[in-house]
């Protein structure tokens, strides 16, 4: 296996390639993994404790050895840093072409430090890299600037695939996103703020080369394999015309969804109910990537016809919106109107801005409003102006968006890290304790979905490494109260299933926590594992192809190891920073307030919530009291030199 | 004899062309509400609804659930008069 990393400083402009060592793979796998690892070694030379925002903090774009192998199975590429709005590990990933098209210009990996004296992008043709003048882009939206560069480099010796940042990230805004290929986006956690912070607003990079692969012919016959197990998956042909959309009437079947502010857990409204999006506005399915077997890719231009609002939004064509651009819109801000929904799904993209923490901090303030808790007087202050603060009004939504993006007024200012600093922030310029209004999870970070009567979930929010958050330890066991896999995994026992009780539901969390870091690692789509056409065993299944690719053999159990190691460098990660068992917690709402419709009505956090954490930190080998790992736990997987750190960090536990 | 409601989402509404029906079932069993289901739908169905190896309902990417928002299983009994949905597992996006 050989694998490049490119090394860029910004201060100094200096650029360096290095070849990474085979052993870094055993350890590491790939992907994630190894991002981690990077970063981890930055923080060992530079101050853990920077601001995200300087020159000290570390970005680094990864991809896993899977990816673009031809395996079939999607791509996912990774950015990895320290996190501006929560103050934590941070963490994001997202599809489409950009991640083996770095593969393909001749790098697994770029970490970039330092910060440009002024606005670059960065160039990466066939193994050479520049760093250009990018006055020119700054100020322009993501999809602006993604044309732009797309135009100025062409289509020789291929197409020019891009990461950006929009407006959001060039105001340093916590909460801004990366953007990849102008329509796929590295959502969480600020990434887009830390390329901000250093002046990169850009990557552009073509590749004509390929990837080596050890045993090309068991690679294709992995690959064939493959595809068969996905072509007789009935249910994903309707992912995909659906992709997460298909959610959409489930979640309403179980009450599922995130109604304003969480306030409910049903969406309202017929239109967003209900199957409309498929009949009215799916025009054509795309491939986000050429090496994805599922293609669920979908792709909308509205006409004018599809409803009375859609006239504003005629001739707008971009992705379709998955389920948390629709739980953001159509649920925390109790939008009704699928053309306003898409359009939503738009412009975060093109501001480069993260909806959930976004939604969240707008739905904070209506529901404030709507409680009687802030005054006209309040109002006035909050945004220099009137504000109607009004439920599903898409265009006031969309002129608080432009607030938080470019912290123009002082709700932008006050909101740009999310709701959890908003709303501290909030009441200590007010006086008064409103944080009973603020949904978030660890690190401040929200998330639009009902989440209480699902235990796992809770855990999820409370515990995974990048801050409150579904997609580290998705508790698809429980949701789809699948007690095949329970039985599977936990000796024959069904709990992990059933979530009127709370065995197995910190067990389940950091099972899945460990698989998707596996996943994570290849460089693989989650939902390739998710709509399970392969008997959802990460370990198993890609174990052989990872094999053939790297050359690297893997057993099952060892591959499991291998997906905790990389969850116990996350965690020791915070743990540096001084997280501890206090910080892996919920919002007030989440935890006290009893849901009152849906399948499961009156489900509150509390009555597991503690249970759960307790078992979550049993199975993961670490201290129940401080939630720090042990000493045993990191020798048994190999993290001597973790635990050295950790113990002169003074975050280490005994035992 | 009991009487058994169905109502279906995503893929199974684009195979049944309905949102929902009621069947009158000899047996109340899962498993009958299965087989009846194979037998008036056609393969689609049958692929969509049960597993080819176990023969047990397909639990991938599928979910069956009660009134009470139960997952239901071949070998469950249905009350007279319940209610089952039949949708995707999907979540998260």
């Amino acid at each position: 296996m050989e694998s490049r990393l490119l090394r860029v400083n910004l201060t100094t402009g200096e650029m360096r390639e290095e070849i990474l060592p085979h052993s870094l793979f055993e350890r590491w796998i790939g992907g994630s993994g190894i991002n981690n690892w990077i970063m981890w070694e930055h923080f060992l030379s530079h101050d853990i404790n920077c601001d995200p925002r300087g020159p000290d903090n570390i970005f680094v774009f990864g991809v896993g050895p899977l990816a673009g192998s031809g395996s079939g199975s999607g791509v996912k590429g990774r950015i990895t840093f320290k996190s501006p709005c929560y103050g934590i590990f941070g963490d994001s990933a997202a599809g489409g072409k950009f991640p083996y098209m770095v593969r393909f210009a001749g790098f697994d990996h770029i970490a970039i430090t330092g910060k440009a004296p002024r606005p670059v992008y960065l160039y990466i043709c066939d193994g050479s890299a520049v760093l250009c003048d990018a006055a020119h882009l700054w100020g322009k939206n993501s999809a602006e600037t993604h044309l732009a560069l797309q135009a100025e480099h062409g289509d020789y010796p291929s197409q020019t695939h891009t990461l950006t940042i929009g407006v959001a990230g060039e105001h340093q805004v916590g909460i801004a996103s990366v953007v990849s290929d102008a329509s796929r986006i590295h959502a969480r956690g600020g990434g887009g703020t830390v390329l901000g912070s250093k002046n990169l607003k850009a990557i552009a990079v073509q590749g004509s080369g390929g990837i080596k692969i050890h045993n090309p012919s068991g690679m294709l016959q992995w690959s064939e394999d493959f595809r068969k197990l996905i072509d007789a998956n009935e249910a994903i042909y309707g992912f995909k015309r659906r992709g997460t959309l298909g959610a959409v009437e489930m979640y309403q079947h179980i009450g599922s969804h995130f109604w304003r502010n969480n306030q409910g857990s049903l969406f309202r409204g017929e239109e967003v109910r209900s199957d409309n999006w498929v009949k009215k506005y799916h025009k054509y399915s795309e491939v986000c990537s050429a090496d994805c077997f599922i293609a669920c890719d979908g792709r909308y231009k509205i006409d004018g016809t599809e409803s009375e609002k859609s006239k504003k939004y005629v001739g707008e064509t971009f992705r379709r919106p998955e389920y948390l651009t629709t739980g953001s819109a159509a649920g925390a801000l109790d939008v009704r109107d699928w053309s306003e929904i898409a359009h939503w799904g738009k412009v975060t993209n093109d501001y480069g801005i993260d909806n959930q923490d976004l939604s969240c901090s707008i739905s904070f303030i209506m529901e404030m409003k709507e409680k009687g808790e802030i005054s006209e007087r309040d109002v006035e202050e909050l945004f220099g102006r009137p504000q109607r603060l009004e439920w599903g009004n898409m265009d006031d939504i969309e002129a608080l968006l432009h607030n938080i993006a470019t912290r123009d007024n002082l709700f932008g200012e006050l909101f740009n890290d999310g709701p959890y600093w908003g709303a501290l922030r909030y009441s200590e310029l007010k006086g008064k304790n409103f944080m009973k209004y603020s949904i978030y999870g660890k690190g401040g970070a929200s998330f639009t979905e009902e989440m209480r009567p699902f235990p796992t979930w809770m855990n999820n929010m409370a515990v995974a490494s990048r801050g409150a958050d579904h997609l580290k330890g998705i508790g698809l066991i429980e949701k789809f109260q699948r007690r095949d896999l329970s039985q599977r995994y936990f000796n024959g026992r069904t709990e992990a299933a059933d979530m009127t009780i709370p065995d197995l539901k910190g067990a389940s969390t950091a099972l899945i926590e460990n698989q998707v870091a596996l996943i994570n690692s290849y460089g693989v789509c989650l939902f390739h594992w998710m709509l399970d056409p392969a008997g959802f065993a990460p370990e198993e299944h890609y174990g052989p192809a990872y094999a053939d690719v790297t050359g690297i053999s893997r057993t099952p159990a060892e591959l499991m190891k291998d997906g905790e190691r990389i969850c116990n460098l996350e965690k020791a990660f915070n743990s540096r920073l001084g997280l501890r068992r206090e910080h892996d917690t919920i919002c007030e709402r989440w935890m006290y307030e009893p849901t009152t419709e849906g399948m499961y009505p009156g489900s509150v956090a509390a009555d597991m919530f503690e249970t759960v954490l307790d078992e979550y930190y049993e199975w993961r080998g670490w201290d129940k009291v401080t939630g720090l790992q042990k000493e045993s736990k990191l020798i048994e997987l190999g993290m001597e030199d973790v635990a050295e750190v950790l113990a002169s960090d003074r975050a280490l536990a005994r035992g | 004899m009991v009487t058994i409601h169905t109502q279906y989402q995503s893929r199974f509404r684009e195979i049944t062309q309905v949102p929902g029906e009621t069947f009158q079932l000899t047996e109340p069993l899962v498993a009958e509400l299965a087989t009846t289901l194979a037998k008036k739908y056609g393969p689609l169905m049958e692929s969509l609804l049960i597993d080819k190896e176990t023969r047990e309902l397909n639990t991938r990417g599928t979910m069956y659930l009660d009134s009470k928002g139960r997952r239901i299983y071949m070998e469950d009994r249905l009350a007279d008069g319940e209610t089952i949905a039949f949708l995707v597992g999907i979540a998260g996006g």
